[in-house]
């Protein structure tokens, strides 16, 4: 009975232990399998889990001008974080709001330390610290444990507005940014990258500003919290942006068309490099960082526009300013030469359309010849030697002038001007240019429409005779000059020369009151209408609203004998060319030529 | 006292066993060398005390008072959801100062001694009134585990009690009717009886779609044990749990952390020790010659042998993967007090039931 009880119960026994022994031999070979064939794999994943890096943002390049002002440079700027791996206890947290109680509130730092502890971010507490804030945080840090100083680069410029459009500004990154650096930077990484240019040179050479990152090698605990520095590498500072603005005559182009609305530019004949870009008003490059939306969108609404860049953006009919470049045409085609005649009597009337256009000046010019026309700015001279004009061949030329194509290789953002032709016209007023069309264009009104930097490069080829090139602010697109389509004899572009120095010295020329003295300047003034009026009469009723009065536009190049710089002003409703924007452009002619 | 070479082979492997669990859970809790050295003395002395306690006091005497025990324990479990502390979501344990126990851990014990004591009283004869009796007792006293909740407690409960009448030598065919309920209530049960948590751990085995935490945890422990590849990252080592990868470093997932260190030479060693224990421990149960007709002896060595094997691999199980994770301590391994002294007092029970220590 015993024994049969026993054996019963050892037959189970053995049962369970054959069970057990089956269990442990599944689990020899799971570890086997773990330990031995995935081993090695699996010390890859523990390592990938607890080693981590983290990118040292670079210090971006500075930017300064040709005669060795800095314009803009990373500067070294203190912040307040949250340091995870010692947490701030409720006394640091408060004395911390003590030290800086105009700053922060207990509430405040608490609500930003609970969101660093439960996301395991490094929240920023208080950032760009001044020298005093940063000394008051050091002197008390043994008490403020779970709060560290963190330091990094904060971009500051010249705070002078002169600079803004030129540099741009930087700020952080959105989708659209992404698509313009993806276009032009190979392998661009937006996740690498918190603030970006937005606009100007800071845009365009994005690249070489930007450096390269550097990496802060670590491990990390579960949680993501650093445990232990185990290397770094350090950061390849962004490259320096010589440009060719010369800060002295920015500054003071800038200081001479304070209060108004307008812009200047100014190109360097020899390399065809931009010293002078300005657009007023402007502001302080300082003032978008960290601006506030509403003050974003009040600058933004503001009516004189001071984020628009009118040197490079803003299109405005060229008026007379427009003469020279027409005689070229006009000269080359045989449409006049130096010795034909009309009579102005102020009055261009349009036979074939019975209309009369009036002149600026009651009463006309009299007997007029191309030089007189362009000394004293005929109207009806012009509006006549328009009406001759083939049209395609006029299309040619303004092409070949650079109109409807690339102004600039750096400047950003630009506008072109538009190639006045057919298609355009179509497109906007669905039919083709007529004759009557040409009378505006001639005198430099109606369709056509130039940037005031478009201004200073055709006062260039002027300067050049003929010749030109892309202008820039860093670099060079091409060395290859480019042409005009049509050509002069010397002797025709001397007269020419000749006549717009005359604008100048001559007494019955429109910018004789510039009073240019000894600078050698040659120009040409132009007054461009803002509303389409057909008499006297009608115009000074018109002025009575400052905003619908004429723009004062000012071409120039000195000195006229070896032309070095070529200057376009254009002042909104400045009204007379010669006498508001002459003077601006003799002024930086002056500081410009003196310097060279 | 005689102690042959077997015994000393047992004792050498219990040790070994003993020795790595105090090791690693010091490397686990680290810096506290005291608490190594306690883990070692309360596992060495409960151990002796209980094996000299019974030795002496006749192992008869201890039986008589099975169904004492067994309701005693059932109302200290019941006390728990009234004056238990809450840890983890649950309550589980009684703090008693010195020491806080979670008494689900000695139902294994308590249910064992109560039916030995009901079957010895009809000299093990199982009759289905008995079958069913000893059944119903071992469902409902689970009850209050699983409400604490505390559901892989008490599935090994059942599990364990099941493996007992099993031994004892109830009917095989009753055995074939609970597996046939299981399988036809499990979709019930899934159901009805278990908490979102619960399921989720069970989903997680099932599939590679669990949430992602319900994943971490294995995950991280089969980084632990394969990082330890062939021959382990040395004492003290482990970078999972330096860097705290590896939540419930030092209970359930103890094991990951030992495997990290050791590798796989120091798993398998820990295997051996184990196989060695259950079979010379086994083999001197059986060969052990008991003058009486009282087989009580048998039932309940063998019994506690097999808790301590099964409970080793259901956690290493647990702990590699291979099966969903219930929250069952390691033996000699586990941090916490309940586990390693019920542990040693079934050790107590083994030894005393063998005679070990008798002249």
């Amino acid at each position: 009975m015993r024994n049969k009880d026993l054996n019963f119960f050892k037959s189970r026994a053995y049962g369970i232990l054959f069970i057990f022994f089956a269990l442990l031999a599944l689990l020899l070979a799971r570890f086997f399998f773990l330990q031995v064939v995935k081993g090695a794999e699996l010390k890859e994943q523990r390592e990938l889990n607890i080693n981590a890096s983290e990118s040292i943002y670079p210090k971006r390049g500075r930017i300064v001008s040709r005669d060795g002002y800095i314009l803009a440079e990373d500067i070294k700027t203190f912040s307040i974080i949250v340091d995870l791996e010692q947490k701030p206890d409720i006394n640091a947290i408060s004395l911390l709001a003590d030290i800086f109680d105009q700053d922060l509130s207990a509430d405040e730092v608490e609500v930003k330390v609970l969101t660093s502890l439960k996301f395991s971010t490094q929240e920023t507490i208080l950032s760009d610290l001044s020298q005093q804030d940063l000394a008051k945080f050091l002197v008390r840090s043994s008490e403020l444990s779970g709060f560290s100083i963190n330091e990094s680069y904060k971009r500051n410029y010249d705070p002078h507005p002169s600079i803004f459009h030129i540099l741009g500004h930087l700020g952080f990154i959105n989708d659209l940014d992404t698509k313009y650096f993806s276009q032009r930077i190979m392998g661009y990484d937006k996740n690498l990258w918190q603030k970006v240019g937005k606009s100007g040179l800071e845009r365009v050479y994005e690249q070489e500003l930007r450096g390269m990152h550097g990496k802060r090698y670590f491990q990390r605990n579960a949680r993501g919290n650093k445990k232990q520095i185990t290397g770094i590498t350090n950061f390849v500072e962004g490259k320096e942006l010589v440009t060719s603005i010369n800060y002295i005559a920015q500054k003071k182009a800038f200081d001479l068309l304070k209060g108004k609305q307008g812009a200047v530019v100014a190109i360097d004949l020899s390399d065809f490099s931009i010293p002078v870009a300005v657009s007023v008003p402007s502001i302080s490059a300082n003032d978008l960082s960290g601006i506030s939306s509403k003050d974003y969108a009040d600058l933004l609404n503001d009516e004189q526009r001071p984020l628009f860049n009118r040197a490079f953006m803003g299109l405005y009919p060229p008026g007379s300013t427009i003469k020279p470049l027409l005689t070229i045409f006009s000269l080359s085609e045989g449409y006049t030469n130096w010795t034909e005649t009309i009579l102005d009597d102020g009055l261009f009337r349009f036979e074939e359309e019975q209309r009369v256009f009036n002149a600026w000046k009651e009463g006309g010019h009299g007997l007029t010849d191309l030089e007189k026309a362009l000394v004293e700015s005929s109207n009806p001279f012009f509006m006549n030697l328009a009406t001759k004009f083939d049209k395609d061949k006029f299309v040619d030329f303004m092409q070949s002038a650079s109109f409807g194509s690339v102004l600039c290789s750096d400047c950003y953002p630009h506008q072109y001007s538009p190639l006045i032709n057919d298609a355009w016209k179509q497109k906007n007023f669905g039919k083709d240019l007529y004759k009557g069309d040409f009378i505006n264009l001639g005198v430099g009104q109606g369709y056509m429409l130039t940037t005031p930097l478009h201004l200073a490069l055709l006062t260039s080829l002027i300067a050049k005779k003929g010749e030109y090139q892309i202008p820039y602010i860093v670099n060079k697109q091409t060395q290859n000059p480019l042409f005009l389509e049509n050509k002069l004899s010397d002797d025709d572009w001397k007269r020419l020369n000749n006549s717009l120095i005359n604008v100048v010295y001559s007494p019955n020329g429109t910018a004789f009151r510039v009073n240019a003295g000894n600078l050698k300047m040659a120009g040409k003034s132009g007054t461009s209408q803002v509303v389409d009026i057909n008499s006297r009469a009608e115009y000074d009723e018109v002025r009575k609203n400052p905003l619908l009065r004429d723009h004062a536009i000012f071409i120039g190049y000195a000195p006229h004998d070896n032309p070095k710089f070529a200057i376009a002003v254009v002042i909104e409703n400045g009204e007379s060319g010669g006498r508001a924007a002459g003077p601006v452009a003799k002024e930086i002619l002056e500081v410009l030529t003196i310097e060279n | 006292m005689r102690i042959d070479f077997n015994n000393a082979l047992i004792i050498l492997s219990l040790a070994g066993i003993i020795l790595a669990g105090s090791l690693t859970i010091f490397s686990v809790t680290s810096i506290d060398l005291s608490y190594f050295f306690r883990f070692l003395l309360i596992s060495l002395i409960s151990i002796c005390f209980v094996a000299i306690v019974f030795y002496l006091i006749n192992i008869n005497r201890i039986l008589s008072a099975g169904w004492i025990i067994l309701a005693t324990n059932v109302l200290l479990v019941l006390s728990v959801e009234i004056f238990g502390q809450e840890i983890n979501g649950s309550r589980r344990w009684l703090d008693f100062g010195f020491l806080s126990l979670q008494p689900s851990e000695f139902m294994k014990i308590s249910y064992a001694l109560f039916t030995i004591q009901y079957l010895r009283f009809y000299s093990f004869k199982f009759t289905a009134f008995r079958s069913f009796f000893l059944l119903a007792a071992l469902f409902v006293t689970a009850i209050p585990i699983i409400i604490q909740p505390d559901l892989g407690t008490g599935v090994v409960y059942i599990a364990f009690g099941i493996m007992l009448l099993f031994i004892c030598g109830m009917n095989k065919k009753y055995f074939i009717g609970l597996f046939s309920a299981f399988i036809l209530l499990s979709p019930v049960l899934y159901n009805f009886a278990l908490t979102g948590y619960q399921k989720g751990r069970i989903i997680n085995w099932f599939s590679s779609e669990g949430s992602l935490s319900e994943r971490w945890n294995i995950l991280q422990s089969e980084i632990s044990i394969g990082s330890g590849e062939l021959l382990g990252e040395g004492f003290l080592a482990s970078k999972q749990n330096e860097f705290n990868f590896l939540p419930e470093a030092d209970t359930d997932f103890i094991f990951s952390i030992y495997a990290e260190q050791f590798g796989f030479a120091g798993v398998i060693l820990i295997f051996v020790f184990l196989a060695v224990f259950i079979l010379l421990s086994l083999n001197a149960l059986m060969k052990q010659n008991n003058l009486s007709d009282d087989l009580s002896p048998y039932y309940l060595g063998s019994y506690f042998i097999f808790v301590i094997g099964f409970s080793f691999l259901i956690n290493i199980l647990m702990v590699s993967g291979l099966i969903p994770v219930v929250g069952l301590p390691l033996p000699f391994f586990t941090k916490g007090g309940s586990s390693l002294l019920c542990f040693s007092i079934m050790l107590g029970f083994i030894f005393s039931a063998k005679g070990f220590l008798r002249a």
